[in-house]
């Protein structure tokens, strides 16, 4: 802010010469750095909690990084404002892949979500997410006054109920679910009066006694029951908790060595390559582990947020801020749940958990925040 | 364009202080998150480590073979046969339905009856097998072995039973085993675990750590669905140790034989150095029962059987010991001199001894009578005028110092001591003073007096050995302890020892039936009223019930003798025609067995 047009005008002159180095020298590279650690700190760890699997899955996460740096740069390389000019048809890109799996999805844990491409299928819930970002900043970034009112909030929460209600309709409630945050995180930076706050957190409740009345199944209020007292059937839905937290309690300071996690290696850690990821990590590199890859993680919102702060205008801000609230939320909840201070559902750990519509999604979200930082001087 | 600028920079500034709140918030939850694991790792990483370890590593005992049990020729009296059990691992259960379904085809039981038991097993750990059946017949073990593939979740364990070669002939001194129950279990954790079977009764419990062994144990890394991934640790067991007895088994199997269909005991033991060579109590029941596991109802008919057959009445059971009495009568008035051999009696059938009439068994009396032809004839008066003399007390002190009233320590469980009563024991446990009167019934053995058959059989081998105290015992390793003197007259020993011969030798002997050609028995027979008769009643008129005990208690050859057997039946009527003869055919037995060089003359 201090020094926009002095400087801004130097990098656009640039930039009209040697794009790649106007991109090198603009790129923030603290997020960056952080977010290919973390993604080879989950390839080495993904290796290890799949030795005991049919498959070692470092192969095909390798490529889904592959994949996933190619978006990035893609992603980054696009200015923002295209997105935002083009958020009405991303927005019903991004419905339409949802509808798509009604008709030709295929199953998994339940809920009718993927698309298949050949041997691989990805999860449009994930993208969906993006493109509702988009949509979200586009409407939220034009509006000018400091606080939100009941007729933005609901416009904005129309935009996201459409596909919210298709993911939770698959039914994948966790993924619907996720949507919440990203636009709790937008709609917070834009303006919510206290009242409002407080207006929303009542009704909150009531629709959540309401979904556990009517819109849960019965698995899914075992899960929360289980959370609250975790011994109460150790060996049925506890199970997870109590594995999950002997791995990560046994793994002590400094842990029992890369690959050599007894809960991990002799399978009793569930989807260990995936949601638990963050256990077999705790397991082999303790508390030491633990506290480094918080802290590349902390080291990556906090770059991602410095772009909001920098962000020219504010739809950049709102954008960056939905993405970095989705991110956060999936590491705060995902480390949490691991380690037993929150119930299980299925949360994957960015840049560490296998998977590649989720992997793809975080490198094209970092990707985004990136690129509304290579374009915080363009004039608009 | 700068007015518009201007404005659209200041709503951009109203969102940094946000992003600045949503930040703070991230990195609170951070902190917070990092807190759960500082408290997960570093405060409980201990604990955790542990149930890492409880999780990975499965502890399995190794079974110690326990111990054979053999007789003095090291023929095999118990030996352990492999059993068969199934065990379920649910976790490789496709469907538990249809496993109970296979299994009970197998089996021959409906299903339910197989859930049933897994139901009540609910097992310690997820994925520890349950037990769902024992003893199965190798034909089912084979076709659990065939279908492995389509029903992997069952497994097969191989146990180790006790059998019990000669069943119910050698039961009451073997004894049976049975599981360990709690109360043992908490007492001697290390040593047991839980299900073990642990020795009962007989040998099989007195020895019972000897013949145990050790179990060792084996430690395996298992994975999540309890597979074996490697073994970790192993402890060997140590197998328990063989107990030779000093049984005969030929002898053993002749008595019982010989009291088939009777309600008695027979023991036979070498007066020398109190080896048992034969222990029957009839009637008895089949120790392979309790092998495998017994049934409720199994076990009520036995213990509500008529004789109770799981009484070894050669030590459980007490009895008056009637005339065989007499011979510890005939010790103390020698050794104490109240009487001299040649002293005489006249026996007119009855006599008054404290205002009361005492009636000998032989309602014509046996005119005058010494010590060796009241011995020979049995004679009542003989005795009944001794008891006055001697008095109560002595009675009871040459009564213990022959071994009645204390247990005899033989290695069996559930010994009794008897009972030989005296003045202290009348105030004491009865409250009442001892009337004179009862000294003349316990003088021919009847009154409060109580004994136990392997008492008698001690008794007789102190006659027999010259005085010397001997422990009965039927492990052959306490052949060599030593033997004590009981402080009784040698001389007087002798005099009874030629009188006991006279028994069976002599004409008018009551013990005639007992004699063997060749051999040189010396005995007593014993009656012993059951019920009270003011008359000379012959009680093999009377219902079976109340029929008299028979004794007969002997040893041969009266020289050096190397051989006590001790008869009794209940209920069998006299002595000299329902004991005699067993103890005759046991002494006809022993030499036919090649012992005759030395038991003959």
């Amino acid at each position: 802010m201090r020094n926009t047009s002095v400087s801004g005008t130097g990098i656009t002159s640039l930039g009209d010469t040697q794009p790649a180095l106007r991109y090198l020298t603009g790129v923030d590279w603290g997020l960056l750095v952080s977010a290919l650690l973390l993604a080879a700190v989950g390839l080495a760890t993904v290796h290890s909690a799949s030795s005991e699997l049919p498959v070692d899955y470092l192969p095909r996460q390798a490529l889904w990084l592959g994949l996933g740096l190619a978006a990035l740069l893609v992603a980054s390389s696009i200015d923002y404002h295209t997105l935002l000019d083009h958020s009405s048809l991303l927005y019903l890109c991004g419905l339409a892949g949802l509808v798509l799996v009604f008709f030709v999805g295929h199953e998994a844990g339940g809920a009718q979500s993927r698309l298949g491409f050949g041997g691989f299928s990805i999860q449009p819930s994930e993208f969906a997410k993006l493109a509702t970002a988009i949509a979200l900043s586009r409407y939220l970034g034009e509006l000018k006054q400091p606080y939100l009112d009941l007729r933005n909030i609901a416009i904005a929460l129309a935009i996201v109920s459409l596909p919210v209600a298709a993911v939770a309709a698959e039914p994948d409630l966790g993924s619907a679910a996720m949507f919440l945050p990203m636009v709790a995180g937008m709609l917070l930076v834009a303006g919510i009066k206290w009242r409002t706050l407080v207006g929303a957190g009542v009704v909150a409740l009531l629709l959540a006694a309401g979904v556990w009345s009517f819109g849960m199944q019965s698995y899914q209020r075992q899960r929360v029951i289980t959370f609250l007292s975790p011994d109460s059937d150790p060996l049925g839905a506890g199970y997870q908790v109590r594995q999950s937290k002997i791995a990560v309690g046994s793994g002590g300071l400094v842990g029992q060595g890369y690959m050599q996690g007894t809960q991990s290696q002799l399978r009793f850690l569930p989807a260990r390559h995936t949601d638990f990821i963050f256990a077999v990590l705790a397991e082999e590199w303790g508390f030491l582990g633990v506290m480094t890859v918080i802290a590349l993680y902390a080291l990556f919102l906090y770059c991602a947020a410095r772009v909001a702060l920098r962000a020219r205008n504010r739809a950049g801000i709102l954008l960056v801020s939905g993405l970095v609230s989705l991110m956060a939320f999936h590491i705060v909840y995902n480390t949490a749940m691991v380690v037993g201070l929150v119930p299980i559902t299925g949360i994957p750990l960015p840049f560490l958990s296998y998977g590649g519509s989720f992997t793809l999604m975080c490198f094209l979200a970092t990707g985004m925040i990136l690129g509304v930082d290579l374009r915080r001087y363009v004039n608009r | 364009m700068g007015s518009s600028s201007i404005k659209v920079r200041e709503s951009r500034d109203e969102l940094i202080g946000r992003v600045r709140l949503l930040s703070a918030g991230m990195v609170g939850s951070l902190v917070l998150v990092l807190f759960g694991f500082w408290s997960v790792q570093i405060v409980s990483g201990e604990q955790y480590r542990d149930q890492a370890e409880n999780n990975r590593l499965r502890r399995e005992p190794v079974e110690a073979l326990r111990g054979l049990i053999l007789d003095r020729h090291g023929r095999v009296l118990v030996e352990n046969v492999a059993s068969y059990n199934l065990l379920i691992q649910r976790s490789r259960a496709f469907d538990l339905e249809s496993s109970f379904q296979f299994a009970g085809e197998i089996l021959g039981r409906p299903s339910e009856t197989l859930s049933g038991v897994f139901d009540n097993a609910r097992p310690a750990r997820q994925f520890s097998p349950v037990l769902i059946a024992e003893n199965l017949s190798l034909a089912e073990v084979a076709r659990f072995g065939v279908n492995s593939f389509e029903h992997p979740e069952f497994e097969i364990q191989v146990r180790h039973l006790r059998l019990y070669r000669h069943g119910p002939q050698t039961a009451h001194l073997l004894g049976y085993l049975a599981e360990v129950t709690e109360r043992e279990l908490a007492r001697e954790q290390s040593l047991f675990l839980a299900g073990a079977q642990v020795g009962r009764r007989g040998v099989e419990q007195i020895y019972d750590e000897m013949l145990r062994g050790r179990n060792g144990e084996q430690v395996v890394v298992v994975d999540s669905r309890g597979r074996l991934v490697e073994e970790f640790h192993k402890v060997a067991a140590e197998f328990g140790e063989n107990l030779t007895l000093t049984l005969d088994l030929d002898l053993q199997q002749e008595a019982v034989e010989l009291l088939d269909g009777k309600v008695g005991a027979v023991v036979a033991l070498d007066p020398r150095n109190g080896a048992i060579l034969a222990l029957v109590s009839a009637p008895s029941y089949d120790p392979n029962l309790f092998s495998r596991r017994l049934q409720q109802d199994e076990w009520r008919a036995l213990v509500e059987a008529p004789h109770h057959p799981l009484q070894n009445r050669v030590v459980q059971n007490t009895y008056s010991p009637g005339s065989i009495f007499k011979i510890v009568m005939a010790t103390a008035g020698l050794t104490e001199g109240t009487i001299t051999h040649s002293d005489q009696v006249w026996c007119g059938g009855a006599s008054k001894f404290y205002n009361r009439r005492f009636r000998c068994w032989k309602r014509a009396g046996h005119g005058w009578v010494n010590l060796k032809s009241a011995l020979k004839s049995s004679c009542d008066i003989y005795f009944y005028n001794l008891g006055q003399k001697l008095g109560i007390q002595r009675i009871a002190r040459y009564s213990r110092l022959m071994g009645l009233g204390r247990k005899t320590s033989v290695d069996l469980a559930g010994e009794k001591e008897g009972l030989v009563p005296d003045m202290n024991w009348s105030t004491r446990a009865r409250g009442t003073n001892w009337y004179p009167g009862e000294t003349i019934s316990v003088a021919i053995g009847q009154g409060p007096l109580l004994v136990t058959p392997l008492q008698i059989a001690s008794m007789m081998a102190l006659v027999a050995n010259g005085g010397q105290r001997v422990s009965p015992h039927l492990n052959a390793e306490l052949n060599h302890l030593p033997t004590q003197p009981a402080g009784l007259s040698t001389e007087a020993l002798a005099e009874i020892r030629q009188a006991l011969w006279a028994v069976v030798n002599e004409r008018k002997g009551t013990g005639a039936r007992a004699r063997v050609d060749g051999l040189d028995i010396a005995g007593k027979t014993g009656t012993v009223q059951v019920v009270g008769q003011r008359t000379w009643t012959d009680s093999s008129t009377l219902p079976p019930e109340q029929r008299d005990h028979a004794w007969f208690a002997s040893f041969a050859p009266v020289e050096n003798p190397e051989l006590v057997v001790v008869v009794f039946v209940e209920h069998g009527g006299k002595g000299s025609s329902a004991a005699a003869p067993i103890a005759q055919a046991l002494y006809a037995k022993h030499l036919g067995l090649g012992n005759g060089n030395h038991l003959s003359r």
